[in-house]
């Protein structure tokens, strides 16, 4: 009789994740070992390791996720909302300074809370991602608000920001702050439990996680060739996704803007991403978005939406506010509706490419089919 | 071993760069300057590059004898390695076998790999003991170290080699081939470590 | 000075094959001698060259076979005898023009001497060189001890030029480095003979049916001559129940075998020490006295082959025949002969039962072969530039994440197939393969090949065979990377200098080839990196990698570690810091034992952590920069 041992390694990371298409690159196994690492937006294996059971496998977001274990122990199960997770409360926000929200993509909600924390020494450091001229992100410590605000655009290839974390975890910070992707966010929390104790003590220098809400990202080498495609001599200075119902993707060029529909785009989709089942960043202290206003996409772009979903990012935010580095508006009718749909419609959509996957509407892969949440979606 | 014997088959084994190929040269002149027919077969090339080597040495008053000894037919053992000592008696090996054999292992490289294992040495001793009529166990890379390099190893072993006393070959007769092959430092040295391996107190 | 140039005739020495030939030649006044280095010859043109001075020679390292014996046959065209030495792949190599100067014909005499294999302990093939000479219609001598290799050396040299060709003479591993005793015979006094090439003649293969049926009557003349040669020898009674042809080293293994048998007196042995063109009338002399024939030679069947063809001419006078030997399976077609195969073979035709060792011991023995006995694979040495190499273009290529591979020629770096190398090698072949091969796979790209292929070279196979794939891949716009292992030497061989080193085998001083120009001179692009800084090195690929267009290079430049110990003192003391080192935990898993696998580490199981040999370690340092967790600390001494 053949006993399939249940590999908790490498060996059943390649199986159940890598060669199972669905690594994100999020960094979560990188810079704990000498043997995985991230290149040009892939994951990759450089040796083999034989160990049976390693934070690899216990940390990644794609391996089997007790969902309802991390939510008990790490938020107010009394606050959780099955649409949009822990929950205490949706806002729209943007940075006070301008000059915060001319670098920043949309509002600069993100880059004022985390220099807000450096200041207040809640943390010593934040882990962001930078981007060279190549669209190619990579994860780098952040020690002082100047250090933000150069990097405050959003990047549309996953930077591996957890090996950042684990790297500068590793080199004596102690007080660390990560903006996070929902896949990103979910391995911090996994790392969280604490799954190898003899292991995890790097984690409890994670002191804050910001998420950022996400569709999905783009892979690297097929958004390059794209470009490369469409722009010929132009130098790109940016890119920007309006809400769906443009249905394009905006390339910020120094002779303006120029606009690629979507449906040239979602092919370069990094295939992972349609296992996702997480729009809004659900295990981190505050998950921060675009925004919808009435006024349309020329004035939403300059705020954020914002979910404040633990006590330490609701006293972040209290202190933002306090301060006045944060401006707040009222959040339009509808909007919170029109969230809570976008991400129900990423959960079912998710479930339905891994059932689809498995070939099994009882298996979902990573996700556990039994869980409360889920089953209420799959009704 | 019979004092009338005139022919005598004995293998040099170890890993390659152990000193191996000159070891069986010396005492192979040694004997053509006896007066005796020898022949040596030894493993060169790409062999010495960390694998098993073993020389051949087949001494005789009557005849030239063929470069590699028959299965079963060794006379006398010297192995700079413990496991090659084994390897070398499974197949050369007869009860009446002598072996002397360095006790400082070196690991092969799916041994450091952790594809491979290597024995304990009690595992060893056993089996030595048990496919040939005596062992005689010498410290020698320790001693070479001691003395300053480990090559000179080689040279404590035939120190050995003289000292149980089973070839028709004196330490004299030994110390005038060296003194034709080195001289200076490298002589003094490989003397020194000869008289190294000549002390040794065996139970013969 | 080696001792083969001593001039004290009468004295017997022991001496390798190797030396013996060398000695023999020294013996027939030789004068020039060339080889490319190829274990088992080498040892040949390396004891000519340590006297080259003192006995007035002429001794090069050609830079391939081929050139080897064209400067030979230049030697012996201006009336100087002249020796060449190759290994059997070698002769593949010069075998091109090999195959015109048996038409051309010589002046002085020219020995060719090919070193086989069997066995390929040192080799890629285990190639039997002698059809060549049957090939070419050419004299071929196989000797069977160190005394007759230097007969036969000597007595090769007169042969060539009574008949005006070139003489071959094949060694196998167990001659050419069997050591025995040999007597010294007379050394030439110098002659003081002016070089002259008679240019009243034209030397060349025209006409050329004309000198192939020279070559053919040449066969003739020769058969006569090798019936009445001393190589050729019988021992045994007048009519034995089964007779044994052999040749090489098979002649000591089957009088041992007869002796182990007691079968001396009911079966002789033939020896054949001139296998080609053979001594037919002595041959069927024999075998009229015998029914029973069986064949004892080292890798194919070309005695018994050739025999059975004499035999089948002279049917009607020797009767019917019983043979035996590697087509009837009695004897091995792979492999190296020994005594035991020959007591096996004996055994099954005479129905004897010969027994080593008891069955207790036999079974003892098995179990502890079985149980005992870890493999050891060959590897790299400790401090070898190679594995620092191989572990910067294996992370660049995992890196890269397209399945690359590499392919590979001959040298020490051919290991690199095996688990010294991390298995990057996945094709290669002879000299120079590994750039001809990638400069095919690079050209595919038109059919979907995607997968970058990086062609493993050392410094002595890029002048050997090299140069001209690359001109090729470089001509032909083929997108490759050729790694050059340039470690100033001929490693593998035992450390020969070559065109790139700045010495020739006469130990003078020339101007390095400078293969960084050369490279850039076929049009590649070239990149110099010091494979102990593996994080420069890794970079120096993946840019290789990444670069889409045409042929790139990177020379890889650190000197062998064989022969920096031997001038240099170690630069560093390595330990392993206790308590760092976190063994085979989540986190590293013995990355320095386990997957880089340098012979100077170990693994210490009592405290499941790594240790540092110290027997074995030449303090490179280069596991220090390896270890994730820098628990390996490197410590410079001095």
């Amino acid at each position: 009789m053949e006993i399939k041992s249940q590999h908790k390694g490498q060996k059943g990371l390649r199986e159940k994740v890598l060669d199972a298409g669905l690594c994100t690159n999020c960094g979560a196994c990188t810079n704990l070992c000498p043997y995985h690492t991230s290149y040009q937006d892939n994951p990759i294996l450089i040796d083999t390791c034989d160990r049976e059971e390693g934070r690899c496998y216990a940390f990644c977001p794609r391996t089997y996720t007790d969902l309802q274990a991390l939510r008990q122990n790490l938020f107010n199960i009394d606050e959780f909302t099955p649409e949009l997770g822990p929950f205490k409360g949706l806002y729209m926000t943007r940075a006070a300074d301008p000059q915060v929200r001319r670098s920043a993509q949309h509002g600069g909600t993100v880059t004022t809370l985390l220099a807000l924390a450096l200041q207040e020494g809640l943390i010593d450091a934040a882990v962001v991602a930078e981007e060279g001229g190549t669209f190619l992100p990579a994860g780098v410590v952040a020690k002082t608000p100047s250090d933000l605000v150069r990097r405050a655009r959003s990047k549309f290839v996953v930077s591996p920001n957890v090996a950042t974390f684990n790297q500068a975890a590793k080199s004596g910070l102690e007080k660390i702050g990560v903006v996070a992707t929902p896949c990103q966010a979910l391995a911090l929390a996994k790392m969280r439990l604490k799954p190898l104790p003899s292991k995890d003590s790097n984690i409890d220098k994670l002191h804050l996680v910001i998420g950022l809400f996400c569709g999905w990202a783009l892979s690297w080498r097929e958004l390059k060739s794209l470009l490369q495609g469409k722009m010929g001599k132009n130098s790109i200075v940016g890119l920007d996704i309006p809400p769906s119902k443009h249905h394009s993707m905006e390339v910020h060029t120094q002779n303006g803007i120029i606009e690629i529909s979507l449906d040239e785009v979602l092919p370069s989709v990094r295939k992972a991403c349609q296992y996702c089942y997480d729009l809004t960043a659900e295990f981190s202290d505050v998950s921060v978005g675009s925004a919808r206003l009435p006024e349309g996409w020329e004035v939403a772009r300059g705020w954020n939406q914002v979910i404040v979903r633990t006590q330490m990012g609701q006293e972040l935010i209290a202190l933002a506010r306090s301060r006045g580095l944060l401006e707040f508006r009222d959040l339009p009718e509808g909007n919170w509706e029109k969230l809570q749909k976008a991400s129900v419609n990423k959960k079912r959509a998710a479930i339905q490419n891994l059932v689809q996957r498995s070939g099994s509407s009882k298996d979902l892969l990573y996700l556990d089919g039994q869980d409360p949440v889920l089953r209420t979606l799959m009704g | 071993m019979n004092p009338e014997k005139n022919f005598y088959n004995l293998i040099i084994t170890g890993v390659g760069g152990q000193g191996n190929v000159l070891s069986s040269q010396l005492i192979g002149q040694a004997f053509v300057h006896k007066g005796y027919f020898t022949t040596i077969g030894e493993t060169y090339g790409a062999s010495q590059r960390g694998g098993s080597v073993m020389s051949h040495i087949r001494i005789s008053s009557k005849k030239q004898q063929s470069p590699l000894i028959p299965k079963g037919k060794a006379d006398i053992i010297v192995a700079l390695e413990p496991v090659e000592a084994l390897r070398v008696l499974t197949h050369y090996g007869n009860p009446e076998t002598v072996v002397i054999v360095n006790t400082r292992p070196i690991y092969p490289v799916d041994v450091i790999s952790g594809k491979e294992a290597y024995p304990e040495f009690a595992e060893i001793e056993k089996s030595l003991e048990t496919l040939s009529r005596k062992v005689y166990y010498v410290s020698a890379t320790d001693q070479a170290m001691e003395m300053g390099s480990p090559i000179l190893g080689n040279m404590i072993m035939i120190g050995a080699l003289l000292q149980v006393n089973l070839l028709p070959l004196s330490m004299e007769e030994f110390r005038q081939t060296l003194s034709k092959n080195f001289n200076g430092k490298r002589l003094e040295t490989n003397l020194q470590a000869l008289e190294q391996g000549k002390k040794m107190e065996f139970h013969i | 000075m080696s001792i083969i140039a001593l001039d004290a005739p009468g004295k017997e020495l022991l001496l390798m094959g190797n030396e013996a030939i060398a000695r023999g030649a020294l013996e027939a006044g030789v004068k020039v001698c060339t080889a490319y280095p190829g274990t088992p010859s080498t040892d040949i043109i390396e004891n000519l060259a340590s006297v080259a001075k003192p006995m007035g020679l002429y001794v090069e390292w050609s830079i391939n076979e081929k050139v080897a014996l064209e400067v030979a046959s230049a030697a012996s065209f201006s009336g100087l005898r002249a020796l060449c030495a190759m290994k059997q792949n070698g002769l593949n190599v010069a075998s091109d023009y090999l195959l015109s100067l048996n038409l051309i014909g010589i002046e002085a005499g020219l020995l060719l001497v090919t070193c086989d294999d069997p066995s390929a302990h040192s080799s890629s093939t285990e190639q039997d060189s002698r059809p060549f000479a049957k090939l070419a219609d050419l004299p071929l001598l196989e000797p069977s001890t160190s005394q007759e290799a230097k007969e036969m050396t000597k007595w090769a040299f007169a042969l060539s030029e009574e008949m005006g060709i070139v003489c071959l003479m094949r060694g196998v591993t167990r001659t050419s480095h069997a050591r025995g005793n040999v007597t010294l015979g007379p050394l030439p006094s110098p002659d003081g003979r002016k070089a002259w090439f008679d240019k009243t003649r034209q030397r060349n293969t025209h006409p050329v049916y004309q000198k192939h049926d020279q070559l053919h009557r040449n066969l003739i003349r020769l058969e006569e001559i090798f019936a009445a040669s001393p190589f050729n020898q019988y021992i045994g009674p007048e009519r034995p129940k089964a007779l044994i042809i052999t040749c090489g080293s098979g002649w000591l293994y089957s009088q041992e075998a007869l002796e182990l048998l007691g079968l001396e007196d009911a079966v002789g042995v033939l020896k054949i020490g001139t296998t080609w063109p053979l001594p037919t009338t002595m041959i069927i002399e024999k075998l009229e006295k015998t029914p029973k024939v069986l064949f004892v030679e080292e890798v194919d069947s070309f005695l018994e082959g050739n025999v059975k063809e004499l035999a089948a001419d002279f049917s009607g006078q020797i009767g019917p025949k019983t043979f035996f030997g590697k087509r009837s399976q009695h004897i091995p077609f792979f492999g190296e002969m020994n005594a035991d195969r020959v007591i096996d073979a004996l055994g099954k035709i005479f129905q004897v039962r010969y027994q080593a060792r008891s069955p207790r011991y036999e079974a003892q023995a098995a179990e502890v072969a079985e149980k005992m006995l870890p493999s050891r694979a060959l590897g790299f040495c400790p401090g070898c530039p190679h594995r620092a190499s191989y572990w910067s273009i294996k992370n660049a290529l995992q890196l890269d994440n397209r399945q690359g591979f590499a392919t590979y020629d001959i040298g020490c770096y051919a290991l690199g197939r095996g688990p010294a190398g991390y298995y990057l090698l996945k094709t290669g072949g002879a000299m120079g393969t590994g750039t001809g091969l990638a400069s095919g796979f690079g050209k595919l790209a038109s059919f979907g090949f995607d997968q970058p292929v990086v062609a493993m070279c050392g410094d002595s196979t890029f002048f050997h065979a090299a140069m001209p794939p690359l001109v090729n891949a470089c001509y032909n716009k083929s997108n490759l990377v050729m790694v050059i292992l340039d470690n100033s030497t001929t490693a593998m061989t035992g450390f020969q200098p070559h065109p790139g080193v700045g010495r020739n085998a006469m130990g003078e001083e020339v101007a390095p080839v400078d293969i960084e120009a050369v490279c850039r001179s076929f049009g590649a692009k070239v990149s110099v990196t010091d494979p102990f800084d593996l994080e420069g090195t890794k970079q120096k690929m993946l840019q290789a990698l990444e670069d889409p267009v045409g042929a790139k290079v990177v020379i890889m430049r650190r000197q062998c570690q064989m022969l920096k110990g031997k001038e240099e003192k170690l630069p560093y003391q390595v330990r392993v810091n206790p308590e760092i080192c976190i063994g085979d935990d989540c986190g590293c898993d013995r990355l320095c034992t386990r997957v880089f696998k340098c012979p100077g580490l170990m693994w210490d199981k009592k405290l499941a952590q790594a240790r540092i040999d110290e027997v074995i370690c030449v303090g490179c340092g280069v596991c220090a920069d390896i270890c994730p967790e820098k628990a390996i600390i490197k410590e410079e001494i001095r």
